[in-house]
């Protein structure tokens, strides 16, 4: 038998509870991708699962061009992708999560309809192949952890994690706290939010946290603004940016984030506060009805070329 | 008297064990990928004996706390319990204005570290790991503190100030602080040594050539200038940091590439020096046989790194007002013969007269690469910093001894 470090200890103290080494993610679209690079930057493995092997070659290209443009801003040296990628595997088999610390359910929340139940589905599957202390989790925004984790045999392990977009430029991520969480499921994430650079909000379980129901209500502030024909799309965006600090103005954000999403989200919010403000603005009901998704397929406020905004395609009303 | 010296970086600790004052190693070794995966302890006693052990390893302290398992050992260590070891001696990057000198480890001394977080995020927080793990595993031990920018706080102010507004200077403390001290201090006192030569009359020049690289100007047993400023960043052509750069380039280069400071600090730190120039590498060794077989990129960035340290010699004797021996050290320093020869061409005006041959042969010993008639004396040394952390080390933790016994 060959020897380890453990025969040499001193052993003068208890170990501190295992560091994060391994973290699953499940649904590595557009925002998966996102935080497994993120995570994966700090050292830690990350396991992505995603619905079939085409999907999983297409996710390694896509992260392969996405740290490129990173090295060409200066961001990364080419060793250091290397890194990055070494630390990344995908997978289709629920099996392969099993020895991941941490578990992040991050599935597309662009299908029309309520995710939830195959959230909670997703949820009770990787209950069945983890550690009993492993966290499971889901990036949410306006769901509620505390409904997904009811269908969980241990459902104090349930923590609601919220990153906020462009992940590897915010440096906060919403810590949400459901009616069963435990105070040591939550000390692993604060644990977690720790070692991949990012300050932690805390939020009390509530529909939207506090990032998501703030940005609606200005997307459609903004929404109301362009309609009464005060102001055009490009400039309701300078002022907003230029004027209170934001990185993007409301329509980029939106363009960003999908319309599709943040129809969705509103519809959420409204459903659940029924208050006027969160009632989805009719022009991003139109915008998605006539398939303007924003900058996923090149034209929602704006139009796209190759990435960048070219020109705005909603105009507002204006007496002549 | 047993002192362990330790070397924390981030993910890292170097460690040797010294019998003092004999200077003896024990053993050494290397605690790394601490907190990450993969973590390991490759150690290695005097008598030839070695280990590799894997494990997991989730902080400094956890990393301490094996290697001192590894020296109690009865496989593998050197020492037949922990309370043999008699004191630590620790390397610390930045003491900011707070200390000349290396010293015994006090709270107060902490808390004056801790300031100085701010003026080296990458470096001093390991470093404070490193001390707070063995005050808490060996509290009745001294701890010294060995600093890289002590032996630089003997500048002039118009040596370590910048042309930029005194207010800056005044709130956040922004100067040069220069590094390598140790280095610098070693080198130049054992050329001395080697030489014969009283080393408080000398004026000395000193070139830390390594994959970072810095030069100092000692006068008199001083460190009078040095080419290292606030951060590792200035000076000389590095490996992968840029040396001496004009602000405004870098302005515009942010500017024109929209860059995040965090990404502008990549370019500078990551992309830049050699490797930046040549494409090659960062690696000396890559580069000049890439330059042998024809690319232009790489001589040219063997020119440049040549040309900066030449003209770091000029400033340096001009500053000091003339020149009596030219130090080399670091990996560059000691075995690249070729950079080491060309750095000095043309300084012949200065008194300087290189045994070409020599300096084109003379790899990683004490030795004289001048002639016998050159006025100033060009030598290498090859550096021991953990041998001077242990001999600041020893005489500190003497003094408190005989200071005790009286």
């Amino acid at each position: 038998m060959s020897e380890t470090l453990a025969d040499f200890s001193l052993g003068k103290r208890m170990q501190a509870k295992g560091i994060i080494q391994k973290v699953g993610v499940i649904g590595c679209g557009a925002v998966g991708q996102e935080i497994t690079r993120a995570v994966s930057q700090y050292g830690i493995d990350v396991v992505f699962l995603d619905l079939d092997d085409e999907r999983i070659e297409l996710i390694y290209k896509q992260l392969d061009v996405q740290l490129d443009e990173v090295i060409n801003h200066w961001g990364l040296t080419p060793g250091e992708k290397r890194a990055i990628l070494s630390r990344i595997k995908g997978t289709t088999d629920y099996a392969d999560l099993a020895d991941c610390d941490i578990v992040i359910e991050s599935i597309s929340s662009r299908k029309r309809g309520t995710s939830i139940e195959i959230r909670k589905e997703i949820f009770q599957k990787v209950e069945q192949v983890v550690r009993p202390d492993a966290i499971i989790s889901s990036n949410i925004a306006t769901l509620m952890i505390s409904d997904l984790s009811t269908v969980l045999e241990h459902p104090e392990r349930a923590i609601g994690i919220h990153f906020i977009l462009p992940v590897h430029k915010s440096h906060v991520i919403e810590v949400v706290r459901g009616i069963g969480s435990s105070e040591e499921a939550y000390q692993q994430v604060i644990k977690f939010a720790g070692m991949i650079n990012k300050k932690i909000i805390r939020v009390n379980e509530s529909p939207g946290n506090i990032v998501t129901r703030m940005l609606v209500t200005t997307i459609n502030e903004a929404c109301e603004i362009l309609m009464e024909g005060v102001a055009s799309v490009v400039d309701i965006d300078t002022a907003m940016k230029e004027s209170v600090g934001h990185i993007y103005g409301p329509f980029e954000m939106a363009d960003r984030i999908g319309l599709d999403k943040v129809l969705k989200y509103m519809d959420n919010l409204y459903q659940e506060f029924g208050d006027k403000k969160f009632k989805p603005s009719p022009i991003i009901k139109r915008l998605v009805r006539a398939n303007y998704y924003g900058r996923i397929n090149g034209k929602g406020f704006y139009n796209y070329k190759d990435g960048k905004a070219v020109d705005q395609t909603v105009t507002c009303a204006v007496i002549k | 008297m047993k002192i362990i010296v330790l070397n924390c970086g981030s993910s890292s600790i170097k460690y040797q064990l010294f019998e003092m004052p004999s200077k003896a190693v024990l053993a050494k070794g290397l605690v790394d990928k601490i907190g990450l995966k993969g973590s390991l302890i490759k150690h290695k006693r005097t008598d030839g004996v070695e280990a590799k052990l894997e494990g997991e390893i989730l902080d400094h302290q956890a990393g301490i706390q094996f290697l001192l398992g590894i020296l109690v050992s009865e496989k593998y260590g050197s020492i037949k319990n922990i309370e043999e070891i008699d004191a630590v001696g620790h390397r610390v990057v930045h003491a900011g204005e707070k200390f000349s000198g290396s010293v015994f480890i006090t709270e107060e001394v902490i808390d004056a570290l801790e300031e100085c977080v701010d003026l080296a995020p990458l470096h001093n927080p390991p470093n404070l790991k490193g001390i707070y793990a063995m005050k808490e595993l060996l509290p009745e031990v001294p701890q010294v503190g060995v600093f890289d920018t002590a032996f630089h706080q003997t500048m002039p102010p118009k040596a370590y100030l910048y042309g930029i507004p005194y207010s800056l200077y005044e709130k956040y403390k922004i100067r040069r602080y220069g590094f390598h001290g140790t280095s610098h201090k070693y080198v130049s006192r054992r050329a001395c040594e080697i030489l014969g030569l009283d080393y408080d009359q000398q004026k000395i020049i000193t070139c830390h050539l390594g994959n970072g690289a810095s030069m100092a100007a000692i006068s008199n047993g001083k460190s009078v200038d040095t080419s290292m400023g606030m951060t590792p960043i200035e000076g000389l052509i590095m490996g992968t940091r840029c040396g001496d750069l004009d602000v405004g380039a870098l302005l515009y280069i942010a500017d024109k590439e929209e860059t995040s400071i965090q990404n502008t600090s990549t370019l500078v730190n990551k992309f830049s020096g050699m490797i930046g120039i040549s494409g090659v590498s960062s690696d000396m060794r890559d580069i000049e046989i890439a330059a042998e077989n024809g690319n232009e990129r790489a001589q040219v960035a063997m020119e440049m790194y040549q040309y900066r340290v030449r003209k770091y010699i000029g400033a340096y004797a001009a500053a000091m007002g003339g020149v009596d021996v030219i130090v080399f050290a670091g990996g560059i320093g000691e075995n690249d013969t070729i950079t080491r020869t060309k750095s000095l061409d043309g300084l012949e005006f200065l008194g300087v007269d290189v045994d070409r041959e020599k300096s084109l042969k003379s790899r990683g010993k004490e030795e004289v690469i001048s002639t016998a008639e050159s006025r100033v004396k060009v030598i290498v040394v090859p550096t021991d910093e953990e041998l001077m952390i242990a001999a600041d080390t020893y005489e500190i933790v003497e003094t408190i001894v005989d200071s005790q016994r009286y």
